[in-house]
C-alpha cells in the first residue's frame, strides 16, 4: 500500500465523530493516543456493525458478535481504508430496548452498530408489514428525537450509560 | 471573506458525517463546469443516491438556496444536470400512492410546488404551514441542523421502499 494518509472517522462515547488522517503505517494506538488520553478499560471497534440484520427474527435478547480490535496492529493491517470508522467506548455493547405496541424487544448492539441497522432491526422483530416499514422510525423515549439512520448508537448514549431506549412510531406525513 | 452563511456551510463540508456519506456514496456537491454558468453563493448543488429502479438514474441532483444557513432552512427543487434547469416533472422521482415519499415529492398542491418539497426541512412550505412546527416537532429545522441532516432526510426517501422509479 502507499503511505498516503488514511481519512477515517474517529467516535467516542457520546460525542460527534471527527475527520482523522494517518499514515498505513501508525497502530492504532499511536493514532488514539494523538487524539488524547487512553483511557484503561476501553474498547475499540472498527467498521459498522450490521450482525443485528443477520439474527432471526425469532431470537430474543441476542447480542451482537463484534470483537474489540487490536490496538497495536497497524491501520493497514486493521483495513482502516476500507472500514473507515473507528469507535472507542466504554461499552463492549450498547444495550437497546425498543417498544411497539406496547411490547418491547431487546438487543445488545455493538457501539459501532448504527441508528439504520437498529431500526431494520426493530421492523424485523416486530414483523412489520415491509410494505409499510419504511414509515416506521426510531424515536428516543420521552422524547421527540428521532436520529438520523447514519448516526452510530455509541454516539448517542450520555456519560456512563451503556444503554438506549426508543419507541419504533411511525413517521408523520407532511399535510395540510 | 466569505458570508458568515457560507463560512459555516464551508465548515460543515468538512464535517465527519458530511464526509461519511460522500465516502458511502451517498451524497455529494456538484462543482466546477457542472454548475450553471455564474452560479454564486447562495445556490448550492447536491447529488443524492437513489435505489436502483428500472429505467431511473441512480442518482437526483437539488439544486438549493442556502441564504441564511444554518439559522434559516434549504429551499430548492430537483434539477437537471444535462439541461442546468429545474427537473422536468415528469422526471422527478415517483412514490407508492398516498405514501409519505409521495407527498414530500408532490409536484402539485401547494404553493411551492415544483420549486421545493414538501417537508419542514424546506423553507418554502413551512411558511405556509404554521401547524407543522408542533405536528412534526422533531422535524422543525433549528440551527444546529445542518446540511447533513437535509442530504440524508431527502436520500433515505430515495432508498426505501417507496420509491418507484420515475
Amino acid at each position: 500500500m502507499e503511505n498516503v494518509a488514511i481519512e477515517h472517522f474517529h467516535h467516542r462515547q457520546g460525542g460527534k465523530p471527527t475527520v482523522v488522517s494517518a499514515a498505513p503505517a501508525d497502530t492504532l494506538r499511536e493514532v488514539l493516543i494523538r487524539l488524547g488520553p487512553l483511557e484503561e478499560g476501553i474498547f475499540v471497534f472498527v467498521g459498522e456493525c450490521d450482525y443485528a440484520l443477520k439474527e432471526s427474527a425469532d431470537v430474543e435478547d441476542g447480542a451482537d458478535e463484534h470483537e474489540p480490535v487490536d490496538i497495536d496492529l497497524t491501520l493497514e493491517v486493521l483495513e482502516i481504508v476500507r472500514h473507515r470508522h473507528v469507535h472507542v467506548h466504554k461499552c463492549r455493547h450498547i444495550g437497546v430496548e425498543v417498544n411497539f405496541n406496547g411490547k418491547p424487544k431487546r438487543h445488545k448492539f455493538s457501539p459501532n452498530a448504527t441508528v439504520g441497522v437498529a431500526t431494520d432491526w426493530a421492523r424485523k422483530k416486530f414483523r412489520v408489514d415491509p410494505a409499510l416499514a419504511a414509515e416506521y422510525v426510531l424515536q428516543l423515549c420521552h422524547s421527540t428525537v428521532q436520529p438520523r439512520s447514519d448516526e452510530h448508537l455509541g454516539d448517542l448514549v450520555k456519560g456512563e450509560a451503556c444503554s438506549l431506549g426508543f419507541d419504533l412510531v411511525k413517521e408523520v406525513t407532511p399535510k395540510g | 471573506m466569505l458570508p458568515p452563511d457560507q463560512r459555516l456551510f464551508e465548515a460543515d463540508l468538512q464535517f465527519a458525517e458530511y464526509r461519511n456519506g460522500v465516502a458511502k456514496g451517498l451524497w455529494g456537491q456538484v462543482v466546477g463546469d457542472a454548475l450553471p454558468e455564474g452560479t454564486v453563493w447562495p445556490s448550492v448543488y447536491f447529488w443524492m443516491a437513489a435505489a436502483p429502479r428500472t429505467g431511473a438514474p441512480d442518482r437526483y441532483y437539488v439544486a438549493l438556496n442556502l441564504s441564511g444557513y444554518r439559522s434559516v432552512p434549504p429551499t430548492g427543487p430537483f434539477w437537471d444536470p444535462v439541461t442546468k434547469q429545474r427537473l422536468d416533472f415528469a422526471k422527478w422521482p415517483k412514490g407508492k400512492k398516498d405514501s409519505r415519499f409521495a407527498t414530500v415529492f408532490r409536484t402539485e398542491g401547494f404553493s411551492a410546488q415544483g420549486k421545493a418539497f414538501y417537508h419542514p426541512y424546506d423553507r418554502a412550505p413551512v411558511s405556509d404551514h404554521p401547524q407543522w412546527k408542533t405536528e412534526q416537532p422533531h422535524l422543525v429545522w433549528t440551527s444546529s441542523h445542518t446540511i447533513v441532516d437535509y442530504l440524508e432526510e431527502f436520500q433515505s426517501l430515495l432508498m426505501s421502499g417507496d420509491y418507484l422509479g420515475i
